[in-house]
């Protein structure tokens, strides 16, 4: 088959599956907050509510889309793309299986936060060109937030890399297959735990969840940097939001939790057909801990979100990188040859 | 310990996402009111039907807003005819001094709360159309609901006697009735079968 053609139907399958979790996770985003404020979440269209998601697209396409003339009509118009595009882009470096993958890149990883970088920029970029205020200082809050938390996210996974040797997504999964002392998976979870800590926090910041939700801060700037978006362009970064929210989850299931691996059953042919599904469970575990946290904590301050990001998590997430480093070499200095 | 926090605010949402939404989907399920709530003034019926109002009057002098209106007229038996008793829901503050006034045990305060219009014209209310008064036949205090016996109500007892003429029984007090009176025409939004049906049952506790 035309390698071009593979390319662009493997580039489809991955805005298929980022439109279908968008659509998704809003859903289950209203739902289990409606459940953790003791409400009953949407229900009235379709049979619980299914439909409401749908509804809320249909309604976002066909809305009347408002542009002020003040604003910065180019940039305006590329805000949107720059930051549905990289989260789309980060799609395709994800492996949900060996066989189910959109590509098998042996830089996925860093490919992939290199892409999630792009991010902030176009919310900068729509923070700017909105010619308003409260987008600016979204954008502005943006720009400091997630280039803060950039760094500790990349260094609370050099472990894992460290680890495993390699930044291919499949290849990290498959140096956790096996168990320890017999019965303990041999997830990155276990010995990265810390790790793992740090990512969560950095990946939050990352994602502009609460309780690092500064750049849109509903209570504060009304949505921060969307503020002056209606109809689809709206809706593009809102889906952005939710599918890196998709994207983070699934990254710490690859990385921490052993991507499509069922402890135990990692030679078994059947196991490894349920690989996707496997791995979407996961995933979407995770993406029910980040609403968990979100419905939890309240939002933090900008110089308490800074702090924490420059004073703490990347200190300790050196720190980490640090001692793991030191303990993988350990063995070889003393076997004798490094 | 450093964290334990997050931990117990987690916890706490999570409990409450186990709890089980309490929302109440109003137009579809409604919550049993309390026994002595008390909304739009409505008039009481035996069970043929009959009004037990004779017309005389005290709860439209008793009302301080003056909003109950009743137009009689003598009818050939000389007997009072009551020609049209509205009451303008609007202007009502729902104190109870017209169904405390009335000697007859006619009139109550129905929980029916459903009280919203789309137009002013609905906020007057016809109690009664077109009515033949009975016998005038004071309220005997053993048709009287003897849950008057809890000390607020007792303290409305006693006012309803200072104010009411001294040979006039304590039975005039209000009696809480069953929520099965409705205006009997043009009232705003009455639920007729059951108004007050909620998830389960009407056992009023």
């Amino acid at each position: 088959m035309n390698p071009v053609l593979v390319a662009v139907l493997r580039a489809l399958a991955a805005l298929g599956l980022m439109l279908a979790n968008g659509v998704v996770l809003i859903y289950m985003l209203r739902k289990v907050l409606g459940h953790m404020h003791v409400r009953l979440g949407p229900n009235r269209v379709g049979p619980f509510g299914l439909l409401q998601t749908t509804m809320d697209v249909i309604k976002l396409l066909t809305k009347e889309d408002v542009m002020a003339s003040s604003v910065d009509k180019w940039l305006f118009r590329l805000a949107p793309l720059m930051v549905f595009v990289p989260a789309f882009m980060a799609y395709l470096a994800l492996a949900l299986s060996p066989t189910w993958r959109f590509s098998n890149l042996d830089g996925g990883l860093l490919y992939l936060f290199a892409v999630l970088s792009l991010v902030p920029i176009g919310i900068v970029i729509a923070g700017w060109a909105s010619n308003s205020k409260w987008s600016l200082i979204g954008g502005m809050r943006a720009a400091g937030q997630q280039i803060a938390y950039e760094v500790p996210l990349l260094l609370s996974v050099l472990g894992i890399v460290l680890m495993s040797g390699t930044l291919n997504m499949t290849d990290i999964v498959r140096s956790q297959q096996g168990l320890w002392l017999g019965f303990l998976p041999r997830w990155y979870i276990f010995p990265q735990f810390p790790a793992f800590l740090l990512f969560m926090v950095a990946g939050l910041a990352e994602l502009n969840q609460t309780p690092f939700d500064m750049s849109e801060a509903e209570s504060e700037l009304i949505s921060g940097f969307a503020n002056e978006y209606s109809g689809m362009k709206f809706g593009f970064m809102f889906l952005a939001e939710f599918s890196n929210s998709f994207i983070i989850a699934a990254l710490a299931t690859t990385l921490f939790f052993g991507g499509w691996l069922i402890p135990g059953l990692e030679r078994n042919a059947l196991a490894l057909q349920l690989g996707p599904i496997v791995f979407m469970i996961k995933t979407y575990i995770g993406i029910f801990v980040l609403m968990w946290i979100r419905g939890t904590l309240p939002r933090v301050r900008v110089d308490q979100l800074l702090a924490l990001g420059w004073k703490r998590l990347i200190p300790m997430s050196l720190a980490w990188v640090m001692l793991t480093g030191v303990i993988i070499k350990l063995p070889s200095l003393f076997g004798g040859v490094g | 310990m450093w964290g334990t926090g997050i931990l117990k605010g987690m916890w706490v949402t999570i409990k409450n996402m186990m709890r089980g939404p309490i929302t109440v989907q109003y137009p579809e399920q409604k919550l049993v009111l309390p026994e002595r709530s008390r909304w739009a003034v409505a008039p009481k019926f035996d069970e043929e039907g009959n009004s037990k109002c004779t017309a005389c009057l005290n709860c439209v002098r008793a009302c301080p807003d003056h909003i109950l209106e009743m137009r009689t007229h003598a009818d050939e038996n000389k007997r009072k005819h009551i020609d049209e008793f509205t009451y303008e829901i609007g202007a009502c503050m729902f104190c109870g001094l017209c169904v405390e006034a009335c000697p007859f045990d006619a009139l109550c305060m129905s929980k029916d709360y459903e009280l919203a219009t789309d137009s002013t014209d609905c906020l007057t209310v016809t109690l009664l159309k077109d009515r033949p008064t009975p016998e005038p036949r004071r309220a005997k205090a053993a048709e009287v609901d003897h849950k008057s016996h809890e000390p607020q109500r007792e303290g409305a007892e006693e006012s309803t006697k200072s104010a009411a003429k001294p040979e006039q029984p304590a039975s005039a007090a209000p009696v809480v009735e069953p929520p099965s009176i409705a205006p009997e025409t043009e009232a705003p939004a009455a639920n007729e079968n059951e108004p007050m049906v909620a998830k389960e049952g009407d056992d009023v506790a």
